[in-house]
Parts: structure tokens; sequence; C-alpha cells
């Protein structure tokens, strides 16, 4: 049984070389036509001097747009059988939620230390997501990055007992999720239809409103993000029937 | 130094595939992620550095541990 | 140049077995995770030899490196982690259908159960 495992190991190895071997071998060079195009033309065009941020969210917008999809769909489906798990179980693999709050004081690793440094690390790490959002088009950053950084200060917040905020109430951040979605795809079909419009620059002089509808698209996508993310950490940790 | 982290890299990986506690495996998967994104800092590209970062610590880890904690955390029993 | 190409292979065949071979689905998926890395970085080690500088223009007349595969990439993470999320979801329930989390124990269970 150990021979012929191994034999089947060794022929998957040699198949995978043949098959990979002109990747490792070739000493082709990195053609440059794409680098010299955008760096001449990128900031004019779109206004924006992150250069990735102006193609991914200027240049190829409808990609973005369908990872969006994608990412909507896949926390969509988790959750849907995240919430059902307790219907079909056998009798000898019950597990209990972590974070009910009757049973938060009887548990015994979760000391103090826990909650008094997450609530405090909480708004500091939530001021640090806003700032990587709504700055990505001049530094490296984004709105997807910016909302992945919210939904950990989110997670932070929730750890921590004396915080009953509205921002780590799930129906809330439900519903700022679907107006954020909602008003994502009507801005793509937008561009659909007015494509000249597209590129348009406010031309004010500071560097931080020069990139236009980049600006708009990193909060919407940044905000859906992390909310879309929240909500699903929130429920993984059992905090969805209350409050 | 781009070669030194992806031997470290190649190490953590083999461990993670052979540890008998699937907590430790989980560990060393957000290690990788980690030293990803110190060597995509190295190689110029600070906006997959940040992505690979926050997502393979924040929400990769955390759902990994979700499915430890409500299935088995040790590998190999019957 | 091909000494980092052949580790970044090696990595790819490390995820590739572990996704094939070892019995636990955990470790299964975790191979998928790592299959995922191992591409992303060989598209930014390539995109980084053409150029000394981080793709932020800020009037410098020096070369920059490739942004395109940068940009490619991040779609790649997002939808690694998404394929990851719902997997796991999956196991999680096959675990609490069948109770074990052994390939050949959960094939024999339903089997029996059907």
């Amino acid at each position: 049984m150990r021979k012929a495992k191994l034999l089947k190991v060794f022929l998957t190895i040699i198949i995978i070389t043949l098959a990979t071997f002109p990747i490792i071998m070739s000493n082709v060079s990195w053609p440059t036509f794409t680098r010299d195009y955008l760096f001449v033309n990128a900031l004019n065009e779109t206004g924006a001097s992150n250069t990735v941020s102006s193609i991914y969210l200027g240049y190829r917008l409808m990609d973005t747009l369908g990872e969006t999809l994608v990412l909507f769909v896949a926390i969509t489906g988790t959750m849907s059988i995240l919430l059902n798990l307790h219907k079909h179980e056998l009798e000898s693999v019950k597990t209990q939620s972590t974070l009910v709050p009757e049973k938060r004081v009887k548990n015994a690793l979760r000391t103090n230390l826990v909650e008094v440094v997450a609530s405090k690390l909480g708004p500091i790490i939530l001021l640090f997501g806003l700032y990587v959002m709504l700055f990505g088009h001049i530094s490296p950053g984004g709105g997807f990055q910016g909302g992945v950084i919210f939904a950990s200060a989110i997670v932070f917040l929730v750890l921590a007992t004396d915080v009953k905020t509205k921002i780590t109430n799930s129906h809330v951040l439900e519903r700022i999720e679907a107006i954020s979605f909602i008003s994502l795809i009507l801005i793509t079909t937008y561009v659909i239809f007015f494509p000249e419009g597209f590129f348009s620059t406010i031309d004010i002089g500071s560097s931080f409103l020069s990139a236009g509808i980049i600006i708009l698209l990193n909060i919407i996508i940044g905000i859906k993000v992390g909310t879309s993310i929240a909500v699903m950490i929130i429920a993984m940790m059992g905090g969805k029937h209350d409050n | 130094m781009n070669i030194l982290l992806l031997s470290l890299i190649l190490c953590l990986s083999i461990f993670s595939l052979i540890a008998k506690d699937l907590l430790h495996a989980v560990i060393a998967l957000s290690a990788i992620s980690i030293l990803s994104a110190l060597l995509f800092t190295f190689l110029k590209a600070p906006d997959v550095a940040i992505t690979e970062a926050a997502v393979g610590t924040g929400v990769s880890t955390i759902i990994y541990v979700w499915a430890i904690r409500h299935t088995k955390r040790k590998d190999g029993d019957k | 140049m091909i000494i980092e190409r052949v580790l970044i292979f090696l990595i790819f065949i490390t995820g590739f077995i572990g996704l094939i071979g070892v019995k636990n689905i955990i470790k299964k998926i975790i191979g998928l995770s790592l299959l995922n890395s191992s591409i992303v970085l060989l598209f930014i080690l390539e995109a980084s030899r053409i150029g000394d500088h981080a793709p932020i223009l800020v009037g410098q007349e020096k070369n920059i490196v490739d942004p395109v595969p940068q940009a490619l990439m991040l779609t790649a993470i997002v939808i690694g982690v998404c394929v990851t999320s719902l997997s796991l979801a999956m196991a999680v329930r096959l675990y609490k259908t069948t109770g074990s989390l052994d390939i050949t124990i959960i094939k024999e269970r339903i089997e029996n159960e059907s």
C-alpha cells in the first residue's frame, strides 16, 4: 500500500515538472509595452497617482465589479450554511458558540486582558482603515484593503464587553451593506451609458480631490466589503441572535 | 534576500501538511501570509503586500479557526 | 533567477500533493490555499524584473515596475479567500452529518446510509 502511494506521488511530480518545464527554463524577457504606456498616460487620463488603482478602478472597472459579485455570493453562501448547521447534526458532534453573552463569564480562558486591550485598540484600527480607504489614489491602499481592515476593527470591538454601539449591531451593518451594494451597481450602470463622463476629474488644485470618480468607488467598495465580512464573522462567533 | 524568504516559505508549507495538531498547521499558514507580504514589499508591490497581510492574517485565519473549533482539533483520530 | 522559480515550483508541488494525497479535509483545503499563494508569488516576481521603483507616480523620471500583474493579483487573492471560506463551510457541514474528517471514513458512512 505504501509502495503504490509513493509511486503515485513520484509520477505526479514527474508529470507536473514536464508540464511546467518551459516556464521555469524560459529566458524570454517580460514585455515593457504596458509599463511605458501607463507611465506616460495614467496620471493625465485618470488623475490617480497610484497606477494600480487607476488600472483596476479606471481601465478595468468591470473586472472589479465581477470580483465584488463573487465575494458577495461567497459570503452569502457561507452564511446560509453556517446559520443552518444545527438542524442536521448527529448527537455526538454538538458544539456551542462562544460569544453568547450568558456563557461569557463562565469561560475560563476569557480573562480581563483580552477585553481591555481589544476595547482600546479597536477605534485606532478603525481610523487606520478609514485612512487607507480614503487615500487609495495617492498612496498604496484602496477600497478593498481599507474594507478588510475595517472588518478587523469591528471584530476587535465585538470582543470587548462594554462597547455596545450601533456599529457592532448586525442589523445595522446588513442595511449599510445593502445600500452600498445597490449604489455600486447604479454607479457602474451609469458608467456604461455615459462613458465620456467617466474619467472626469475635479480640477481644484489640491491633491486629495483630483481623482474624480475613483474616490467615490473606493469608499463604496470599501464599505461594502468591510461590512459584509464583519457580518459574516459576527455570525461565526454566534452573536447574531442578540441585540 | 528573496531566496531566503522563499526557502522559509517552503519549509513552513511542508510543516503545515505534516503537523499532527491542526491549529499548528493554521498558524503556519498565517506565518506564510506574513512572509509573503514581506516578500511583496521587497519586490516593489505595496498594494499587493497590504492586501495579502490584511486578508491572510485577518479573514483567512479567523475562518480556519472557526472551522477547527466546530470540528476536531487533532489529525489522525478514527 | 532560476533558483527563485524552482523554489516557487516546489511550493506549488507541495500544495498539489497536499490536495490529493492527504486524508484530512482541512489539510486538503490548506493545500488549495498554498496553490493560490504560489501563483501570486510567481506573477509578482516576474513583474518586478523590469524596473526599480514602486508604481506610484510622484513626478519622477525613473522607471517603475509593471503594474498590470499587481492589479490582476489583487483579484486573485480575493477569489482565493472566497473559495477557502465556502469550502471550509462545506467541510464543517460534512463533519456534522457524518462525524468524521477522514475522506475514506466519510465515503463509507455515506454509502452505508444511502
